[in-house]
Order: C-alpha cells, then sequence, then structure tokens
C-alpha cells in the first residue's frame, strides 16, 4: 500500500447511506476516497481498493503477478480501468482524476516503451513498424509473451 | 467503436492440460451467468439509460466484461492444448469434444448454449440497475463454485481475479442506482419510468 489517507467521515470497508432512506429501493454503500494499492498489488488482487478486496476463503492469498515487461503495462492499464469505474459514478472527485491523469501519463510512456520492444499493440500501432507486424505471433490467448 | 488491444487484462498462464476442468470454465463463457452474457447485459442497457455516467459505467463495465470473456476463453483454449486420445475419452469433457473439438464455443458447463433468454434489458434504469447487481452476484458465486472444484493453481489465480471484479462492479452498480434515484421524485422514484415518460 502505497497511499494511505483514511476515507473522511467513515472508516476502512465502511460507506455512506442516505439518513431516514426511502422504503423499497437497493442501496449500496457509496465509497469514499481512501486507500489505494500500488498498481503491481492492484492487478495482484483484482482491485486498486483494499476495502474492496473481499476474497472467497479458497482463494489463492497474496500471491504475486511475476513481473514481466506485459504485467507492467498490464498493472497501468488496470489502475486506469479501475480509477475510470470509480471515476464513472464519482465524476467529480478531483484527487481521484489527478490520479487518473498520472496514470494514464505512465501507461502512455509504458505502452510506447512495450511496443517498441515486442511490436504494436493495435493495428494502428503497426503503421510505426518496418512492416505488416500486426499479423504476427503470439496471439494474447496463447499464454507466451511478446512478439 | 471497439478498438482491439492485443493483450489480455491479466496474465493467463496455464501450463497443465486438464480437460475436465475446462468442461467446467466453460460456463463462464456462455452460461447464464457467464461473461458473455454480462457484456451484452451492460452494453445493450446504455441505449435507454438516461443518465450520461450511468451509460459511461455500462460501457465501461460491459467492455471489461468482453476482455474478460477473452481471458475465460485463453483459460479453456490453454487446458485444451495437445489433449491426448485417452485424456478425452476418460474425462468429462468428451461430451464438448465430440461437438466442438477443442474450439472454444459459448455454452454452459452443462451443455446448454448461450441463450439471450438469460439476461434481462427492461429499459428502466432502477429495474436493469438492480438486474445488474444479481448479475454480479450470481458471475461471483460461479467464480466461487469453480474455485472449490479446480486444485490447479495457475487456473484459480485468474479465476480469484475476475471474481474480484464482480465485486467492484458491484459496488459501482450500487453507486449507480443511488445517482439514478437522486435524480427521481424522493417520494415515489416508481412514480414513472424515466427512460420512457417524458
Amino acid at each position: 500500500m502505497d497511499e494511505t489517507k483514511q476515507a473522511a467521515g467513515c472508516e476502512n470497508g465502511k460507506g455512506q447511506l442516505p439518513g431516514c432512506a426511502p422504503l423499497a429501493n437497493p442501496y449500496v454503500p457509496g465509497q469514499e476516497w481512501g486507500q489505494r494499492y500500488c498498481r503491481a498489488d492492484a492487478l495482484a488482487q483484482g482491485t486498486l481498493f483494499p476495502e474492496l478486496n473481499l476474497p472467497f476463503h479458497l482463494a489463492v492469498q497474496g500471491n504475486a503477478v511475476p513481473k514481466t515487461p506485459l504485467s507492467e503495462l498490464q498493472a497501468l492499464c488496470f489502475v486506469i480501468n479501475e480509477l475510470g469505474l470509480y471515476l464513472d459514478t464519482h465524476p467529480e472527485d478531483t484527487e481521484a482524476f489527478q490520479l487518473y491523469q498520472r496514470y494514464a501519463e505512465l501507461e502512455k510512456e509504458g505502452r510506447k516503451r512495450y511496443e517498441a520492444q515486442f511490436g504494436p499493440l493495435t493495428q494502428k500501432a503497426t503503421a510505426a513498424d518496418s512492416r505488416y507486424s500486426w499479423v504476427d505471433n503470439p496471439w494474447p490467448w496463447s499464454g507466451k509473451e511478446g512478439n | 467503436m471497439f478498438v482491439y488491444d492485443k493483450k489480455l487484462q491479466y496474465p493467463v498462464k496455464i501450463k497443465n492440460t486438464n480437460p475436465r476442468l475446462a468442461s467446467i470454465i466453460i460456463s463462464q463463457y456462455g452460461a447464464p451467468d457467464g461473461e458473455l452474457g454480462a457484456s451484452l447485459r451492460y452494453l445493450s442497457q446504455r441505449y435507454s439509460m438516461p443518465y450520461p455516467e450511468v451509460q459511461a459505467l455500462l460501457t465501461d463495465i460491459g467492455t471489461e466484461e468482453l476482455g474478460h470473456l477473452e481471458m475465460v476463453a485463453s483459460i479453456v483454449h490453454q487446458l485444451t492444448r495437445k489433449l491426448s486420445d485417452q485424456q478425452i475419452q476418460d474425462s468429462a469433457f468428451a461430451p464438448y469434444f465430440v461437438d466442438h473439438t477443442t474450439g472454444v464455443y459459448p455454452t454452459a458447463a452443462s451443455g446448454f448454449p448461450w441463450s439471450a433468454a438469460s439476461i434481462g434489458v427492461k429499459g428502466d434504469p432502477i429495474c436493469d440497475l438492480t438486474e445488474d447487481l444479481a448479475a454480479e452476484q450470481k458471475a461471483r458465486v460461479t467464480y466461487d463454485n469453480i474455485l472449490r472444484l479446480s486444485d490447479d493453481p495457475d487456473v484459480n489465480d485468474v479465476i480469484r481475479f475476475l471474481r474480484e471484479r464482480e465485486v467492484v462492479h458491484f459496488q459501482r452498480f450500487g453507486e449507480a442506482i443511488e445517482r439514478v434515484r437522486q435524480r427521481l421524485d424522493q417520494k415515489n422514484v416508481y412514480f414513472t419510468n424515466p427512460a420512457f415518460d417524458k
């Protein structure tokens, strides 16, 4: 965990519900901006937010994803995806958006480095290559990394 | 418009062939509570959702579920590579094999092919988002059950990740309901269907 600011108002793992709430409505407490995992842990745990990490009793605990150029990029993309979902329901949260902007920059650089070494990740990125390498193996479902 | 990124959301590297496990995992590809249904449910619900940030959420979770569909397919594909005749004959995978060889086909583990009858698009914001809460819970329990049935650490590592995503999505859909509710008649949120009534 790299950042440990306590959520305002509620302890970790708790959120606000509306007071005197209308009957016959579904409610889930709203999440408040608080603790985050570092990006490698976020990818390994399946969430950026420790308070949302609610594993099953048979789950393998705390295993790290092996550090490879691909998994480093996956971790950056994962945090952006996770922050994006948070921002969809908290678009007014400026602190979360600043972190989103920082990660978007990191991802842009990380993607550029990865593609320079292993080939294009999108068909369009193939244009920067010396030949049409989009068709090259490996495709992602093979479990192999790099071109 | 969708653009393909030539990578998975999370690494899938299965070392050992295991047709029995493949015959179970295929459920999250094509069963009622699988990733295909999840993706089509959310992406289809967008059009009648009157609120832009909830349209964004349905778009983004629906897109992520497509990525999960690809991860589940990758598990099935890797579990059924280099199968011997004996492995097929002796396993629960034989009924699937006779129809699809080692192709990846959207079906439940029970053999029922994917059906739109298992998803809901009602065209009412509270109703559709409540369906989505239930859908995330059903997918979570399916992943719980896969963890009960699987002893392959390479598979379980990925399943555990996918299961946790369902928990996060549940939270977000719940927050979306609250944003919808705040815009409705506070005395009776069911007075109109804001997706249809003017």
